[in-house]
């Protein structure tokens, strides 16, 4: 596909052999928001980088309804233009890859990356800037704030921070970032899609790394970006962004489906990096730009009811599964938990910290089938969730923000727990 | 008279004196082949042990749920003994077989090439009932996991359902390889499955009419609840 796709660019811009910055547009049927997106991202590249050298390539993987032709037409002539459709066998979608497509909400997204980073690589391009082309709320300064920090303050890989409501996003404010943290020792917010920046000498990394195929290739582009730019020591930066309103956004219809995805490739990550993390203590903030955007102290609808009957569920039919994952210790603290009322229910952050600790162990040991495993994890996380909800239903955002910092510095303390029985099991 | 009883009583003693000496060395070979049997049994018990532990067989099963099945079965050994014993009493009974052959009696004439005739269907029927086994409590597993992050109550149930039906399908698929009572087994099977089918078909269409009628709303019109996990 690579090969494919640096053939279409060298056949639309000949005269294109070395460029400052590359703008990828991965597409797949978003007409509705393809001439927004693309207008902001023009706006944005004649406001910060009227000088540089650039090309904007669009990767569509098959749209049917015309994508393609409204970001050509918007382009224009105003900057260089190529556009990447799939012509080979290879970019079609893995159908094995179900969980990665739902995922992501769009088919061939790694192979998109793949292609983008390809071009970026022979195009010698200091800096790529992906955008999605779902995300309605793009604005000019995306531009400026993923590629600038790249170009200018020598940053590989830009991270976006979206504005967010309480409790939006609480898998990875109660898993994912925190245990990338206690890893890695990098305090990284692990927000996904939208808009990345990476600069060219990391897209080169990520194409020499074996993340496109095998096991790997299980899991969502998004879900690795992050963690595999950490494990790497790469100069992160994250940037805040605003909000972020996409179109066909994964709902949480498939809150297992999800989290098997996202802590799938954390654990898979681990395993691959675990002479890397393993020497890590601590972790140290990221350099941030752009604007903290105002925290809305509104939060989702949230039933915490139908989240502690989950976690009750998954207790009393999943207990045979979870005898064999967690620790003696640990499911003896998770037993009293289905007794107590709705209102008192609390699943300690210690506790939560070892369940996840436990459940990374039993994945790197194969004890039971991988996605068995990661599924079987979703009512611990309801039961998790519920319970920080009502420790903070009283306190706004800060409360919130106070109760995941809390969790992130006991993901970190705990961490000998797991780097001692991770080999010596 | 006394000479011709004399007569008898000697070629009554050589006959049995020659037929012993015929029988014995047969004899010999019965309990040679046995001993041999016990000591290669052993042996390739032993190394089929070895090897199925370098292989880490044991955590495979584990992870398969083999070993919970097993235990269900009053089988509490790990699973390459387990195998190794298995293959102790093929090896052994191929040679005692042979030996039995070596005999040469009538009534166990071609007992060997019998045997050795019906072996393939019983390797197929193992294999048949090993393959059922997992994918039973694969799939158990597997809908089980699914049926609790639906909050379908009831989830036990479901996943007992599909491990019975795939362990009764497996059963009849290993009676009709081992040919035993074939035209009774697919008839009972086919009885037992299209009863269920129709049972449950007439459940739904006259108890689920309505929940049928609303699940298949929500899923064909994609209506979305309130409460939804979109905070995820």
């Amino acid at each position: 596909m690579s090969e494919t796709a640096w053939d279409q660019v060298r056949e639309q811009c000949p005269h294109v052999d070395k460029v400052d910055l590359l703008v990828g547009l991965p597409t797949f049927n978003q007409a509705t928001t393809a001439e927004t997106v693309t207008k902001s991202i023009l706006a944005g590249l004649k406001e910060s980088f009227p000088t540089l050298s650039l090309l904007v390539v669009n990767v569509d993987v098959g749209s049917q309804d015309g994508t393609s032709e409204i970001i050509k037409r918007t382009v224009g002539n105003l900057v260089p233009f190529a556009l990447v459709q799939p012509l080979t066998e290879d970019m079609r979608v893995n159908p094995f890859a179900v969980n990665r497509l739902s995922y992501s909400g769009m088919p061939g997204r790694e192979e998109a990356f793949h292609s983008l980073f390809a071009i970026t690589e022979r195009l010698e391009a200091k800096a790529c800037v992906v955008i999605d082309a779902s995300v309605r709320s793009v604005t000019s300064d995306w531009m400026t704030l993923l590629g600038q920090v790249v170009l200018e303050k020598g940053a590989d890989y830009v991270a976006p921070i979206f504005q967010r409501r309480r409790y939006e996003g609480s898998l990875t404010n109660s898993l994912i970032a925190p245990l990338t943290r206690a890893l890695y020792g990098k305090r990284v917010a692990c927000q996904t899609g939208g808009g990345y920046g990476f600069s060219g000498k990391l897209a080169s990394l990520y194409l020499q790394k074996d993340v496109w195929t095998g096991e790997s290739a299980r899991f969502g582009i998004d879900s690795w970006l992050t963690t595999v730019a950490a494990a790497e020591g790469c100069q992160i930066f994250q940037a805040f962004l605003g909000a972020k309103t996409q179109d066909g956004k994964a709902t949480g219809a498939d809150v297992a489906g999800v989290l098997a995805q996202a802590v799938g490739a954390t654990f898979h990550y681990m395993e691959r990096y675990e002479d890397v993390w393993e020497s890590v203590s601590g972790s140290t903030g990221v350099p941030e730009v752009g604007q903290r955007a105002q925290r809305e102290a509104e939060s989702q609808a949230i039933n915490v009811e139908r989240m502690v009957t989950g976690f009750r569920q998954g207790l009393r039919d999943l207990l045979p599964i979870w005898e064999i994952i967690l620790a003696p210790d640990t499911l003896a603290g998770i037993l009293p938990l289905g007794l107590s009322q709705e209102d008192d229910f609390c699943f300690p952050l210690p506790l939560w910290v070892q369940t996840v600790y436990d459940f990374a162990i039993a994945y790197h040991e194969r004890l039971i089938h991988r996605e068995h495993l990661l599924k079987s994890l979703t009512p611990l996380y309801l039961g998790r969730t519920a319970s920080l909800v009502l420790e903070t239903k009283d306190g706004g955002y800060d409360e919130v923000e106070r109760a995941i910092e809390q969790g992130c510095q006991i993901f970190e303390s705990m961490k000998p727990y797991l780097a001692e029985r991770w080999r010596f099991q | 008279m006394s000479e011709m009883w004399q007569e008898a009583m000697l070629e009554a003693f050589r006959e049995m004196m020659r037929r012993t000496a015929l029988f014995f060395p047969k004899l010999m070979a019965l309990l040679t082949f046995l001993m041999l049997g016990a000591v290669i049994g052993w042996l390739v018990k032993l190394l089929l042990i070895r090897i199925v532990k370098a292989l880490r067989f044991d955590a495979l099963c584990e992870r398969m749920n083999l070993i919970p099945t097993l235990g269900k079965a009053s089988v509490r050994q790990p699973a390459s003994h387990l195998l190794g014993r298995v293959s102790f009493w093929v090896v052994f009974l191929f040679f005692a077989f042979m030996g039995v052959d070596a005999l040469d009696l009538p009534a166990t004439a071609n007992l060997l090439k019998a045997i050795l005739g019906f072996l393939p269907h019983v390797v197929a029927a193992v294999l048949v009932a090993l393959v059922g086994i997992l994918l039973g409590n694969f799939s158990s597993e597997a809908v089980l996991i699914a049926a609790v992050n639906a909050q379908i109550q009831g989830a036990s149930l479901i996943a007992n359902l599909v491990r019975w039906g795939v362990v009764i399908f497996t059963t009849a698929m290993v009676l009709t390889q081992l040919g035993i009572a074939k035209e009774i087994v697919v008839a009972a099977f086919s009885i037992i499955f299209g009863g269920i089918v129709l049972a449950m078909a007439i459940a739904l269409g006259l108890g689920g009419r309505t929940i049928a009628k609303e699940a298949l709303e929500r899923r064909l019109r994609r209506k979305k609840t309130d409460d939804e996990f979109t905070h995820i």
